[in-house]
């Protein structure tokens, strides 16, 4: 038995002795055997995703554990990228959980839910056929879903964003069942490798249909625009822990159904089902950062930023369809590559991020960016762990996202050699999304970092911020070290990425993708190369440099002395909290520059007194930036859903006789009508 | 935009002409930091100007702002008014100076960067002129902060104000 299969077997059995556990040891046991078991289920995940990417695959068919279809598991280097993000992302999230719930509390189902919801992360990728692929994705949905309702008691928004993603998931899933089911049924098979033999036969309108519906399904679960409205409320609502498995894990598996779906069964399939993948992941990476700059609430900020994040990947993946239809293999492969090496960088970041905000909330009571501050000096460990994860989120060097959104345009622009038309509009548009996003995602995290934690603390309970303890932040600090890991040696990673692309299985010939080197990363048969580590110790000795400069400077000159100076207040009194730039005012610029894209909503009522016009009693201001695709698409289609019911309600008026009619006649038409066209 | 270009055209160049550079003068008073010429070198020509007005009538704001404005181009002989006494060279000083201003200016002097200069402009901000011994008055701007040169007038005609700022400047 190989090592993936012995680590995601081990994975499953302490999943399921942990929720056994937690519930019925006593209470105050719990947040640790829950986080304690989660924290190793994630470590046997890990260990088996990495030896799934070292090249031990599996195939275990379980046909007596389901009835009617049975389970069947397979692992290659593709699922093993997903399986081990996953379970790094939950060992950090599982040790922070132990000192997060154990705080805040947390019901019995909750912490009995946890594992088994790393467990379903888990087999998602390990499914090796459709009916296991269904029943671990409605696992998780459902595990997740519980986890979002947590606090349910505390807030009454959870159990609106609870609906929100209740619907939008299984919207997900009726899309996905029917996309699979139709290819399952014209395929004659519902295991993955009957399904892959099946598709060259397939004739190209069916598999657009399919990979439309797969699209859909598992876009939906990714957070792409204009499925992603209950990304940003579901995310933010969660126990922070659980928006970290959330964000970082479970979006994930999204790209991987797609990739798998796209390449793996379908077999790469027309160019324009990639060109819309490229389309819907520029659209869905330049709104989600837009929407992130507008936000004051720090965990739906960062529950955008994932929106963006998943859309820079969708790039990716379709730029690698885009390039393998058109007979571009390196180029193809080095896409792909990009994009898988940007999902392990955005599981990295998204992790670190979301479990400072925990912190952040956990030590304040408050999300609202605009009554942060000042947490500096009272949380400096959590500010290190916001501040290094805003930089790895802002694509700029030594952060994480600049290696995979570097390789990422490299791929887009060395596209250009010999395109077609389409190719040759779509990948400038492309490029250019790629770069305002990565602007924004800079101008979103300095907004972020500076008004949540520099500054001076704007509220009481900002200002009485307390560090948060020890097991949180040791979830923060492996984040963190995962983080600086990916971003100075993500050469150490590309061997293993280039196996997950082999497995990846488009049509063509398999090229070793063209990256190598730890230090620098080349492009083999492009020109380019970059070397992160490089990049890093000459900003740090250039920063270092001017610092001991500018320290030495004052001593060189004639005039001699350092002076001390009051701060600059305008000469008038001490400044306050009042004068510092909110994160609202911060984004105000970029609002106005975007004016027509988010449409923000300003309200002003002025209220004058009774005696006079001319005379103002009260002014009421209120703005507010909200999610246009929703105002736009949802609200209207959820109108109509609930005006069809007050229709039908006319239907049912709850009279016995009316009901008794009803059936009466249903059956008197159906006789005639066989009678009739018999 | 074709109207905008022909009034430009049309227009040309109104400032006056440059009148001959004033003979250098002896420090009118006080010296700030050992020696007025001294800091003058060291500004060699570009002086970046900090403006406060401490209470005046707002007399001698529209004569700065006529100096600095198109006929009389104070900017030509190498000064400049700035937003922020962080960027500042000199500060100029207009108006008697208020209880409620005399903090802010010590401020905003001790904001200026070593070395500096101080010019009081019009004659309340050398004497306090007709408001001396007025409610509320804290003093003359030399009473609060050491003032480097002086511009007499009520209000001081721009000439005066570019003639003073030259030789701040030595342009």
């Amino acid at each position: 038995m190989s090592t993936s299969a012995l680590g995601l077997g081990l994975a499953g059995t302490i999943a399921l002795l942990t929720t056994l556990a937690v519930l019925v040891i006593p209470f105050r046991l719990r947040p640790t055997i829950s986080g304690a078991g989660t924290a190793l289920v994630g470590t046997a995940g890990l260990a088996a995703g990495a030896a799934a990417l070292a090249g031990q695959s599996f195939t275990l068919p379980l046909p007596s554990l389901l009835p009617l279809s049975g389970l069947s598991f397979a692992v290659d280097p593709l699922s093993g990228v997903f399986i081990a993000v996953t379970g790094a992302v939950a060992v950090a999230a599982g040790i922070y959980a132990i000192g997060y719930t154990s705080h805040s509390g947390t019901s019995r189902a909750a912490a009995a839910v946890l594992p088994l919801f790393v467990a379903s992360l888990l087999a998602v990728p390990a499914a090796a056929s459709v009916a296991t692929l269904l029943a671990c994705w409605e696992l998780m949905a459902l595990t997740s879903l519980l986890l979002v309702l947590t606090e349910h008691k505390q807030r009454p928004e959870v159990a609106e964003a609870g609906l929100w993603y209740a619907v939008m998931t299984h919207l997900g899933l009726v899309c996905l069942l029917g996309g699979l089911m139709i290819f399952t049924a014209h395929a004659g098979g519902d295991s993955f490798a009957a399904l892959a033999a099946a598709a060259p036969e397939l004739s190209p309108a069916l598999k657009g249909a399919v990979f439309v519906l797969a699209l859909a399904g598992f876009g939906s679960k990714a957070g792409m625009v204009p499925l992603h409205a209950w990304l940003p409320r579901a995310h933010p609502e969660a126990p922070s822990h659980v928006s970290a498995l959330m964000s970082a894990a479970m979006v994930n598996l999204g790209i991987y159904g797609i990739i798998r779906v796209g390449f793996g069964l379908l077999g790469g399939g027309s160019t324009w089902w990639w060109l819309l993948v490229i389309g819907l992941g520029a659209a869905s990476a330049v709104y989600g950062i837009l929407q992130a700059a507008m936000s004051t609430d720090l965990k739906r900020l960062l529950g955008y930023s994932t929106t963006e994040n998943m859309g820079l990947i969708l790039v990716g993946v379709g730029a690698a369809g885009l390039f393998a239809s058109a007979h571009h293999p390196e180029l193809a492969e080095l896409a792909l590559a990009a994009a898988l090496l940007h999902v392990a960088n955005h599981a990295g970041f998204k992790t670190l991020l979301f479990l400072a905000a925990g912190s952040v909330l956990h030590a304040t009571g408050t999300r609202d960016l605009d009554s942060l501050g000042g947490l500096r000096s009272a949380m400096p460990a959590t500010t290190l762990a916001f501040g290094w994860g805003g930089l790895a989120a802002s694509a700029l060097p030594p952060g994480t996202a600049f290696v995979s959104e570097w390789l990422l345009v490299q791929a887009l622009i060395h596209g250009l050699h010999g395109a077609t038309t389409a190719t040759a509009v779509t990948l400038p548009l492309a490029v250019s999304a790629v770069a305002l996003t990565a602007g924004l995602a800079v101008a979103t995290f300095v907004k972020a970092f500076g008004t949540g934690f520099l500054a001076k603390p704007r509220t009481a309970d900002a200002a009485a911020a307390r560090e948060s303890p020890a097991t949180m932040l040791a979830g923060m600090g492996l984040a963190g070290a995962a983080c600086a890991a990916l971003a100075l040696v993500p050469g150490a990673l590309l061997p293993a990425i280039g196996r997950a692309v082999a497995a990846a299985g488009w049509p063509g010939p398999v090229i070793r993708y063209g990256t190598n080197g730890l230090v620098t990363i080349r492009l083999a048969g492009l020109a380019g190369e970059v070397s992160p580590l490089l990049l890093t110790l000459g900003l740090v000795i250039v920063m270092v440099a001017t610092a001991a400069w500018l320290r030495a400077l004052p001593a060189r000159r004639a005039q001699g002395a350092r002076r001390r100076a009051r701060l600059w207040d305008c000469g008038g009194g001490p400044l306050t909290a009042r004068m510092e730039y909110t994160a609202t005012s911060f984004a105000e610029p970029l609002q106005r520059v975007f004016d027509d894209v988010v449409a923000p909503e300003t309200r002003l009522d002025v209220t004058h007194l009774d005696e006079a016009r001319y005379l103002v009693a009260a002014i009421e201001y209120r703005a507010q930036v909200p999610d246009r695709i929703e105002r736009r698409l949802y609200q209207p289609i959820l109108s109509a859903v609930a005006a069809w019911g007050s229709a039908a309600r006319w239907l049912a008026p709850g009279s016995v006789h009316r009901y008794l009619g009803y059936g009466f006649y249903t059956v008197t038409a159906v006789l005639i009508i066989l009678t009739v066209t018999r | 935009m074709l109207r905008l270009w022909r009034m430009i055209r049309g227009t040309g160049r109104i400032a006056e002409p440059s009148p001959p550079r004033p003979a250098r003068a002896a420090a009118p008073r006080g010296d700030t930091d050992g020696n007025v010429g001294a800091t003058m070198r060291a500004l060699r020509g570009s002086v970046q100007i900090r403006h406060v007005d401490a209470g005046s009538c707002n007399g001698c704001e529209v004569e700065i702002g006529a100096a600095f404005g198109p006929v009389y181009d104070a900017e030509r002989y190498g000064a400049r008014l700035v937003a922020s006494p962080r960027h500042a060279d000199a500060l100029i000083v207009t108006g008697v100076v208020t209880r409620n201003m005399a903090e802010p200016l010590r401020r905003t002097h001790a904001a200026i960067p070593a070395p500096k200069l101080v010019v009081a402009i019009g004659d309340c901000a050398r004497n306090c002129g007709v408001f001396a011994d007025a409610y509320g008055v804290a003093g003359a701007a030399g009473d609060i902060v050491p003032v480097d040169a002086e511009v007499p007038g009520c209000p001081p005609r721009p000439e005066a104000i570019v003639a003073a700022l030259r030789e701040l400047t030595g342009r």
